[in-house]
């Protein structure tokens, strides 16, 4: 049993000795409605973070996984999701997609602008990195070259073709929140994260009573098992 | 049995199978936990197919839809986040499983004679397991897919002679490509059910020779015997719960925490990712692989790392089969089983500095517990061993 233990222990140690030699740049930690115990979409700051992509981000990246009808998962009514992609000249079932081509991005950037809407789950970090990147633009250091580039102090390298998309004031909110960096920066994470998952507070709240169920399922058959071996366990 | 039941097993006796195999098959008294694996294999290997079927119902096999059929999956179909969730994590559980099954066979000696060709038969089935599961990781698309698809059947092109024929075959073009994820989706649906039938042969060999047992000893007294049902059937149904409970958490809270997140970045052959990492339940044997500075020479060491347990049973010539009464090979045991575990860690690294020296030197460890054996088994002393339960 001792080695069984020491086995698992090594086992353990060696996971997250490799999990720590990947995560190399420590990013910033926020706070976010859809996880924990309370897991659930804040219908308002979903309605920001999506007014600050469809004000900023569209302009070169595309959310093709995103039609309007989705915000009903989060809460919103069929009628206001009508609404919004009335203001925006679409209808509720069309991608929302950017006016930016792949040839005109790889023009001016060198590369195709990614695709933002499963981009939570396409980076280590998740929400944390996309929060992290929007407010991690910094003068580059002495001695760094940039090129056409920007420095953020988040990104891999450092040095990324996204110039700088939020500075305070950028948008204005419809709810009136004061639009700080780190407010825009938060709102539109969340909003991103999802677009990437919509099924995931589903899945969260669902889990807890799928585990609670297992765990009595498992304790009838333990005392079943018990009950049943008792003949052959009194014998030896 | 009733009348109509009578009736059909007169003309098809499928229920006095079960009952004779199943049912009242007799079964030590005294296995442990570790032998409820097998039967959780098998209800894996179920998940999978099951899983696997409603999801090829979505699925397209097609370049420029793939990727987007798995959004499609995961967003619109009616519990499809669920379903494929439970496909994911169900292939590393399965792996889990399986890998827990394989070293309790190692253990108890369960590779000995009666036993060997129901050895085979697993190792067969480990094989296949590990095609299934690496093609299926090419069927999503992602980066992941494509780099590690190009990358392990490139493998192949060392076979001397033939084999950059072999990899243009396999490709059905120049690289992967549109017809290599095509007959992938093709061989992954085709490969579970191979793994059945083998798995029946397995069970076949298991029906003949009878479950070993802790103790590892031949039982002759009669009450040394119990009937399947309901004694196991029960134990397995405990177990199964147990089972999964973090396996369930597993698709509800962390869904994508055993996969790699580049897998979702669609697949573009212009951009190499910076790591190329294969699924973790290939790692110990990936890391092999590196460790060997020739190409030919690695992947034959690949190979032969799990080729090697189909000789194992002549290997080990000790009559005592568990390792609970041979205390060398016991800590030989617990010292392969942490090596391996290293070698995995070895694996999820990059082939740099320290990584190469500890892969290079797990391997020559790997394979001479394997090649120490038949000196060990002729010179260990052992314990004495009960002669019934
Ligand atoms: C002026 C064009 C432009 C705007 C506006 C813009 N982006 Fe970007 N974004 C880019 C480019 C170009 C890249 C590719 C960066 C690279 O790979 O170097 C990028 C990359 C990204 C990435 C991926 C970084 C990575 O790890 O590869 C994220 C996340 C992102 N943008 C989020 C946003 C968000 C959120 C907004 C809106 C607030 C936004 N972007 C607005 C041009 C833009
Ligand atoms: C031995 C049993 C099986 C194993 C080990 C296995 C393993 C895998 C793995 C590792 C993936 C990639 C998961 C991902 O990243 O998304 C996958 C995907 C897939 N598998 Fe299987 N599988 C098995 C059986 C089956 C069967 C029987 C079918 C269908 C009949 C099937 C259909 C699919 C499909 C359609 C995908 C792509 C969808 C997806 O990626 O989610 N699988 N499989």
């Amino acid at each position: 049993m001792k080695k069984i233990l020491t086995a698992l222990t090594l086992s353990v140690l060696a996971a997250t000795a490799a999990q720590a030699s990947e995560g190399h740049i420590e990013l910033k930690k926020s706070d976010w409605s859809f996880t924990g115990p309370r897991a659930h979409w804040d219908t308002m700051q979903i309605l920001r973070g999506y007014e600050v992509a469809t004000q900023v981000c569209i302009s070169c990246h595309s959310f093709k996984y995103f039609s309007h009808r989705n915000l009903t998962t989060a809460g919103f009514t069929e009628d206001q999701a009508k609404a919004l992609a009335g203001k925006m000249d679409m209808d509720v079932n069309q991608k929302l997609l950017s006016g930016l081509t792949a040839e005109d991005s790889k023009e001016t950037y060198g590369l195709v602008v990614p695709d933002l809407s499963v981009m939570a789950k396409a980076r280590h970090g998740g929400p944390d990195y996309i929060y992290s990147i929007l407010t991690g633009y910094e003068e580059a250091p002495a001695g760094v070259d940039v090129g056409n580039g920007n420095y953020n102090k988040y990104f891999p390298g450092h040095v990324i073709a996204m110039p700088a998309p939020l500075s305070d004031g950028q948008v204005t909110y419809s709810d009136g929140t004061e639009a700080t960096l780190e407010q825009m920066a938060h709102d539109v994470a969340t909003f991103i994260a999802f677009i990437s998952e919509p099924e995931r507070v589903e899945r969260q709240q669902m889990g807890v009573y799928v585990l609670i169920y297992l765990v009595i399922f498992t304790a009838l058959a333990y005392v079943l098992k018990c009950a049943i071996w008792r003949d052959i366990k009194k014998k030896s | 049995m009733n009348k109509a039941m009578k009736w059909f097993d007169d003309r098809l006796p499928i229920f006095s199978f079960l009952d004779k195999q199943l049912a009242n098959k007799p079964a030590p008294k005294n296995l442990n936990y570790m032998w409820s694996f097998g039967s959780l294999a098998g209800v894996c290997l179920m998940l999978q197919i099951i899983t696997g079927v409603f999801l090829a119902m979505h699925y397209k096999a097609d370049v420029n839809l793939a990727f987007d059929s798995i959004q499609h999956i995961s967003r619109d179909v009616t519990w499809g986040w669920l379903i494929r969730n439970m496909h994911m994590v169900g292939a590393s559980f399965f792996f889990i499983v399986v890998y827990v099954h394989i070293f309790r066979g190692l253990y108890y000696g369960s590779y000995k004679a009666p036993r060997e060709v129901l050895w085979w038969m697993g190792i067969l089935i480990l094989f296949l397991m590990m095609a299934t599961a690496f093609i299926g990781y090419v069927l999503p698309w992602g980066q992941m897919s494509y780099w590690g698809a190009t990358v392990i059947t490139n493998l192949l092109s060392v076979v001397p002679v033939v084999g950059k024929s072999i990899v243009v075959w396999l490709w059905g073009g120049y690289n992967v490509g549109d017809p290599t994820l095509n007959r992938f989706f093709a061989l992954h649906y085709l490969l579970p059910f191979i793994i059945c039938a083998v798995v029946f042969l397995h069970l076949w060999a298991l029906w003949t020779s009878k479950s070993n047992n802790p103790k590892g000893i031949d039982l002759k007294k009669q009450t040394d015997w119990i009937p399947f049902h309901p004694y196991y059937t029960i134990k397995d149904i405990f177990s199964l719960g147990v089972f999964l409970i973090p396996f369930t958490f597993m698709v509800f809270y962390l869904p994508d925490y055993l996969g790699h997140t580049d897998n979702y970045i669609p697949a573009d052959p212009m951009k190499t990712p910076p790591h190329i990492v294969p699924e973790w339940y290939f790692l110990p044997f990936y890391a092999i692989l590196r460790a060997i500075p020739h190409k030919l020479l690695g992947v034959i060491a690949m190979v032969s790392s799990i080729a090697i347990m189909f000789v194992l049973p002549w290997l080990d010539s000790s009559k005592v089969r568990s390792a609970n009464y041979r205390p060398i090979f016991r800590q030989m045991f617990w010292l392969f089983l942490i090596n391996v575990f290293v070698l995995g860690w070895v694996g999820a690294n990059p082939p740099e500095g320290q990584f190469v020296v500890i892969g290079r030197v797990c391997t020559v460890l790997y394979f001479l517990f394997f090649l120490s054996l038949p000196l060990v088994s002729k010179y260990e002393k052992t314990k004495p061993l009960p002669t019934s339960l």
